[in-house]
């Protein structure tokens, strides 16, 4: 067939250019993502602990990978050496790929897994697989209906929930109209978020919520496309936005930007990335309530190897919630918060 | 799905001078009429319409429309020649995530734009070498490289969302543009002119014929001399190019390239050309029916989430949509022509 070689030409010549372009693409060469990566070359017999993340993309799993890496140093100058496998689902409502990722590992026969469960129930069933081949598992950052898990180490997303409420109610004077737009179904993280910004609604009674049964979906886009459709609706009588993660304010920080609303809503989010800082500092965000992803993937390593070791360990960690506004964010200990030292740890 | 000629195909003459039948009326309205159903069904409840049937809502409405009848403009061209593109979701986010690293790489917006367009047409060249050389069925080749694209995606992003710094590619699906007397985003004039070069390429070129021949009746058009396999990678790339813009604007949207994003796109944009009249089976399809059909899709999102209806509402009633645009396209095909 002559086609044939012409149509591996014309692969060949994609290859070229994505190797070009990949080429252009000079700021970081390792990868930190998706592919299993064994960090430290193991001398002698090591635990094998694998780390799987609700998502890659977000900058908030970058620092827990970071958090992780930094037990692992601090284990190995101690004599224990680990190799830490770090993978997840690209997406982060890709339930099925998950689940897949957790079932390899326990084919695998891994020592010990940390997991973020993207979703509180359809993660039971890998989790409780786990259990019966005594694999440890340490949950973070989302709850699980199980309690088949070896420890909890997450923030007390209820609380912070609350906490961006609370806020939200102070730069209002405590009266206006206020929307928020739920990240989505299944993740229990955010849902306790939500629970707890509008606990802190209701307690402030000059406060009327015009929209909060909307969702924002995966993604920066889907949020972007859901807020710009609820600020069409909504946006001549809303004073006040609270957003419950980082893509979910990213679309709708992007979406008032959009609309010539940004700087005149006042708009309270969750988790932090270097744009959302930088609007944060520019007033047109009111405050991030941000958690400590870092010290999440800290700990949730060390309880791992407590737990495979035969050590104690606690059974729940809560890793804290700090609320970030214009005002505060440059004192020393806010800065460590939202500049984690990820790139000392991700080379 | 067949892709190839169905056993009963007319002659393609018949095709291209169809007389003004009942079928015609329905596949030339049809689209409108849905537009039409769409807008009052949202324009019911006064404290709906208030907000929906505004001028600034249908800003926001096109510019959102636009990526989807971009990728839609393409995928009529192969809809018509009786292929199909799964890959489009994909080719979206490697398109809008190349522009990024670009920008990145410190290249000029102008480049970064044209390497989105030029990738999206390599791979959309990759896809006809592949249905033709191969001899497999579209569905399956680009259900291939829808994974492949993905991949390599994520590969150059390295599993991360892309940043880049602020250009004019962000203003060109701006909904408020700048300058203001350009009404809408220049994306949308971008996809109305396209649509019109589209069109006219279709109607009133020689290739817009064999494009309608090869859908209408491959093994005819091959008898008859047409360099079919070659017209085809040519179709699969021209498509590829809409796809590499659509993956620019759609860098342009958000300011990054995400690799994990327009994931199902490729169903927006096929739905997209079906509501508009276009035919599976090849042979028939509407740059203007498209361009409707993305339009009633983006409508239906908005309008549900101003009435405040559920995700799961919003999810079923597209669907219906889809479901109905096909049934009509049945009930077509069951009326004699002429």
């Amino acid at each position: 067939m002559v086609h044939t070689t012409k149509t591996l030409g014309m692969a060949a010549a994609l290859l070229g250019l994505m190797a070009a372009l990949a080429g252009c693409n000079h700021t970081k060469e390792t990868g930190t993502g998706g592919a299993s990566t064994p960090s430290v070359a193991p001398v002698g017999k090591s635990l094998r602990i694998a780390v799987v993340p609700k998502g890659t993309t977000h900058e908030y799993w970058k620092s827990i990978h970071a958090g992780a890496v930094k037990a692992q140093q601090e284990l190995a100058a101690k004599g224990t050496n680990v190799e830490l496998l770090w993978k997840g689902p690209a997406r982060e409502d890709d339930r099925n790929a998950q689940i897949d990722v957790v079932q390899t590992f326990l084919s695998q026969k891994v020592d010990g897994i940390v997991l973020a469960p993207l979703d509180s129930q359809a993660l039971v069933s890998p989790v409780a697989d786990a259990a019966k081949q005594k694999i440890p598992v340490v949950i973070i950052d989302s709850g699980l209906n199980s309690t088949d898990y070896t420890s909890f180490v997450a923030t007390d997303n209820k609380k912070g929930g609350l906490l961006a409420g609370q806020q939200l109610a102070k730069v209002l004077g405590g009266k206006g109209k206020v929307i928020m737009i739920r990240y989505q179904q299944g993740s229990a993280s955010t849902e306790q978020r939500e629970a707890g910004f509008l606990d802190a609604m209701k307690a402030a009674p000059g406060i009327t919520l015009i929209s909060a049964d909307q969702y924002a979906g995966p993604t920066v886009d889907t949020a972007l496309k859901s807020s710009q459709n609820v600020l069409s609706r909504f946006g001549s009588q809303v004073n006040g936005i609270f957003m419950p993660n980082e893509s979910s304010t990213r679309g709708m920080l992007l979406a008032l930007k959009d609309a010539g609303l940004v700087g005149k809503v006042k708009f309270v989010g969750f988790d932090s990335s270097a744009d959302l800082v930088d609007a944060l500092k520019a007033k047109q965000l009111q405050g991030l309530v941000v958690q400590n992803p870092f010290k999440m993937g800290y700990l949730s390593l060390l309880t791992t190897v407590s737990a495979i070791n035969g050590e104690k360990f606690e059974k729940s960690i809560d890793t804290g919630v700090t609320l970030v506004t214009p005002e505060n964010m440059s004192t020393p200990e806010i800065q460590t918060l939202l500049n984690p030292p990820i790139d000392q740890y991700l080379k | 799905m067949s892709t190839t000629a169905p056993p009963t195909a007319q002659p393609e003459l018949s095709r291209r001078l169809p007389p003004m039948s009942a079928s015609r009326l329905l596949s030339l309205f049809g689209p409108f009429i849905g537009l039409l159903l769409v807008t009052l069904l949202f324009s019911i409840r006064p404290e709906v319409r208030e907000h929906f049937l505004t001028t600034d809502n249908f800003r926001i409405v096109v510019t959102q429309t636009a990526i989807t009848a971009i990728g839609a403009l393409g995928m009529t061209l192969i809809i018509i020649s009786g292929g199909i593109d799964l890959s489009v979701g994909s080719v979206l986010a490697l398109t809008s995530v190349t522009a990024a690293i670009c920008l990145r790489g410190h290249q000029s917006p102008w480049m970064a734009l044209l390497a989105a367009i030029t990738l999206g047409g390599v791979v959309g060249m990759v896809n006809g070498s592949l249905i033709t050389a191969l001899r497999v069925t579209p569905f399956i080749v680009t259900l291939g490289t829808l994974g492949i694209a993905r991949g390599a995606a994520k590969w150059l992003a390295q599993d991360q969302a892309v940043s880049a710094p602020a250009t004019w590619l962000n203003n060109l699906v701006a909904t408020n543009p700048e300058p203001a007397w350009l009404i809408v985003a220049p994306g949308v004039w971008i996809t109305l002119i396209l649509a019109a070069v589209t069109a006219v390429v279709l109607r009133a070129t020689t290739l817009g014929r064999r494009i309608v021949a090869i859908g209408s009746n491959e093994t005819a058009s091959r008898l008859s001399g047409l360099r079919v396999d070659f017209l085809k990678i040519g179709i699969y790339a021209l498509a590829g190019l809409y796809f590499g813009l659509a993956g620019g604007l759609q860098f342009g949207r958000l300011g990054m390239g995400d690799p994990t994003g327009n994931m199902g796109a490729e169903l927006d944009v096929i739905a997209a050309v079906v509501i508009g009249g276009g035919s599976l089976s090849g042979g028939e399809g509407s740059v203007l029916g498209s361009l409707l059909g993305a339009l009633i899709m983006a409508l239906l999102r908005n309008g549900s989430q101003q009435i405040g209806w559920s995700d799961y509402v919003q999810d079923i009633i597209i669907g219906t949509v889809i479901v109905v645009a096909v049934a009509l396209d049945r009930l077509r095909h069951r009326q004699p022509t002429g």
